[in-house]
């Protein structure tokens, strides 16, 4: 849906080829992913049992999805109880056409929207300019990127590929006040002054959830500048997208995700502002909006439950983003869809289907990071691996690859054949090899264009082995 | 068939559901006392203690005055104007506790996009965050936590408690109110090269009075 846009067009391989060739977007990725690393290790490591936690809050999440029918039924029951209005949507055209019929009943010029990643999933921005209306980003990297005419690069920091000198170039261009501004706070009070005004005069305000409560029918939403309850409290009209896996049994097992969450996500032990927002206005209050409409979206989270249960217990908190190091050299942009990293490689192909997305599997290096700082402990490198070898049996992997994955099997399962082959090829790489890695492969210069390759180890691992040495 | 039974209809299928809602309340149950069971560590025993020092803490980043009783809360509230260089008059949330003071020559205005001060009372503290807590309603309207530049709030100490987990049990069986707000500091961000920055679209200083 956005392949006409200027830095989603191509491919994955031609879009990871410039990211690869950006040394400007090389510095903005260290400084945010870099910032994000040190601020969650603190943080984890001020929590003793962080481990321990982050197998409860898997379970949390498994209970709420293996009881999924039964706690949707009695969020539904408890929302419609608090004069919340349902829009159920089994996909992404008919998430829009919910919030857009909503819009035109309320005769919406102007919607401000508070960050949300199944917004961006659903295609709502475009939606929403299809339909005439006027939408304000409000989340600071969100209105970064509307005035830069971009999507998303990363879930949690959106404007992670734009530099502090790139905002304030953008803010000078279209800020009312065109100011020249170096400091980041100064930065941050003009988006404050610019957008001031919209919060008071939109029609609908629209945020996505971080929980659905199921024992409350509340929702709840977890944000830092305050964005949120000034786009969702003074509108006539609150519109929350959401996706049905967000939802838990208790506000306690919600308090207790948030833990495991923030921390993950942005290194502080909570976020400034914990909401939980349940049904319209009430007899009495001076504020907050008269109409509470809840979309509820599918989406392929009913596809998820039967192929990878797991993957539906992600929190979006961006951790697998921020510690990968395909993400950290290629930026979100690259990988095309709503999301980025390892999560969007394992998301995408259900939204897009796996043969025009397979590529975003393959680019992975299996290491391992993304599951070791997922806070529910999501096996991403497993759920990558079984849509490449979907991939492979489906047949939509080239030639080429399936030629030499099969010559690899045939030698590999023959021991006597597979030690000739590596006394022939070892001392050829060793030789190509400087410091211990090689810089250019033979038949692979593609591979080694933006990487360097180990040169093997003096011995190998069978002889290693046979010579009772310990691993 | 509605999207709304499609939906269902396939979930039935996915999670043949077994268990009796009994017996889900209490698996839930348990897989909450787990996580009580591996909790981060509170850095002193004492809840107010404990409170002071996370609200203080340069990540949350907020200011503290005790104060020994609500009568003391009008002249706290002047000086730290004084002190900021603003005005004596700040927008007085609509709680009776408030409104009963003398507020002396600080003057009371109507909350607006620009207001500097706000004052106003959380209903409760959690130890663990330097959480304050709101529930929205008559008395308490969900803007003056978001509006001004300055927040400044009163809350009582005993109404601390040790974690959130102590404030679900609290309020288990009670009504849920429209909007229930836990602020953790001033409003910040990070979006801009994840640097934190201040007084994003929220309040940029948060000062509380404790009230002992």
């Amino acid at each position: 849906m956005n392949a006409d846009r200027g830095e989603l067009a191509g491919t994955f391989k031609e879009r990871a080829r410039k990211a690869l060739g950006d040394a400007h977007l090389r510095v903005a990725l260290d400084r945010t992913t870099g910032n994000a690393r040190t601020k969650r290790a603190a943080a984890v490591a001020a929590w003793p049992d962080f481990d321990r936690a982050r197998a409860a809050a898997a379970a949390i999440k498994d209970h709420a999805l293996q009881n999924f029918p039964y706690y949707l039924e009695q969020f539904e029951r408890n929302a419609l109880a608090s004069g919340a209005r349902l829009h159920w949507a089994r996909d992404a055209k008919e998430a829009c056409a919910a919030v857009i019929k909503i819009c035109r009943e309320t005769r919406a010029k102007t919607v401000t929207r508070s960050k949300s990643m199944l917004g961006e999933e659903i295609g709502l921005p475009h939606a929403l300019a299809e339909a005439g209306v006027r939408r304000v980003e409000t989340d600071l990297a969100e209105h970064i990127i509307q005035l830069a005419g971009e999507t998303p690069s990363h879930i949690i920091w959106p404007a992670a590929h734009r530099t502090r000198e790139d905002v304030s170039k953008l803010f000078e261009k279209h800020h009312r006040d065109h100011l020249l501004l170096t400091e980041v706070e100064a930065m941050v009070d003009s988006a404050r002054r610019e957008l001031r005004d919209d919060f008071f005069s939109a029609d609908v305000g629209i945020s996505g959830a971080n929980f659905l409560v199921a024992e409350t029918g509340a929702i709840c939403t977890i944000t830092n500048e305050g964005n949120a309850e000034l786009t969702t409290t003074p509108p006539r009209v609150h519109i929350v997208t959401a996706g049905i896996e967000k939802i838990v049994a208790t506000t306690e097992h919600a308090l207790q995700l948030t833990r495991v969450l923030v921390r993950s996500a942005t290194g502080a032990d909570l976020t400034q502002y914990t909401t939980f927002h349940c049904g319209p206005k009430r007899a009495g209050d001076l504020d907050g909006p008269e109409e509470f409409h809840i979309v509820l979206v599918d989406h392929g989270r009913t596809q998820m439950l039967e192929d990878m249960p797991e993957m539906l217990r992600c929190l979006r908190c961006g951790a697998c983003l921020n510690h990968c190091v395909v993400y950290r050299k290629i930026g979100g942009h690259a990988y095309g869809g709503a999301y980025p990293g390892p999560m969007g490689s394992a998301i995408t192909p259900v939204f897009d289907g796996l043969e025009p997305s397979r590529d975003l599997p393959h680019a992975c290096t299996l290491n391992g990071h993304c599951k070791q700082v997922c806070p529910v402990d999501i096996p991403l490198p497993t759920i990558l691996r079984d849509w490449r070898a979907k991939s492979y049996r489906q047949g939509f992997e080239s030639r080429a690859v399936r030629l030499g994955l099969a010559l690899w099997a045939f030698i590999a399962s023959k021991p006597a054949l597979y030690r000739a082959a590596l006394a022939v090829a070892l001392p050829l790489l060793r030789r190509r090899g400087k410091d211990g890695w090689i810089s250019a492969l033979p038949f692979a210069p593609g591979w080694t264009e933006s990487r360097d390759f180990p040169a093997p180890p003096e011995k190998t691992f069978l002889a290693r082995i046979a010579s009772g040495e310990e691993a | 068939m509605s999207a709304h039974d499609i939906l269902f209809a396939a979930l039935r299928r996915l999670c043949p559901d077994e268990e009796v809602p009994d017996a889900i309340a209490a698996r839930a149950g348990a897989l909450a006392r787990a996580m009580q069971a591996c909790l981060p560590p509170l850095e002193f025993p004492d809840l107010v203690e404990n409170f002071v020092a996370r609200v203080t803490a340069e990540k949350v980043g907020a200011t503290v005055e005790v104060l020994a009783g609500w009568e003391h809360l009008p002249d706290a509230v002047a000086r730290y104007a004084l002190a900021q260089g603003l005005e004596q008059e700040v927008a007085l949330q609509p709680d009776p506790r408030l409104l009963a003071l003398d507020w002396g020559f600080v003057r009371d205005v109507p909350l607006k996009s620009d207001t500097m001060i706000a004052v106003g009372v959380a209903r409760g503290g959690i130890a663990e965050t330097g959480s304050l807590l709101f529930h929205s309603g008559p008395d308490a309207p969900t803007l003056y936590g978001f509006m001004p530049l300055h927040h400044i709030v009163a809350l009582e100490t005993r109404t601390i408690v040790a974690r959130f987990e102590d404030y679900t049990a609290q309020e288990q069986g009670k009504p849920h109110p429209r909007n229930v707000n836990f602020i953790t500091g001033a409003s910040g961000t990070t979006d801009i090269e994840g640097v934190l920055a201040r007084g994003a679209h929220g309040p940029r200083r948060l000062h509380i009075l404790l009230i002992g």
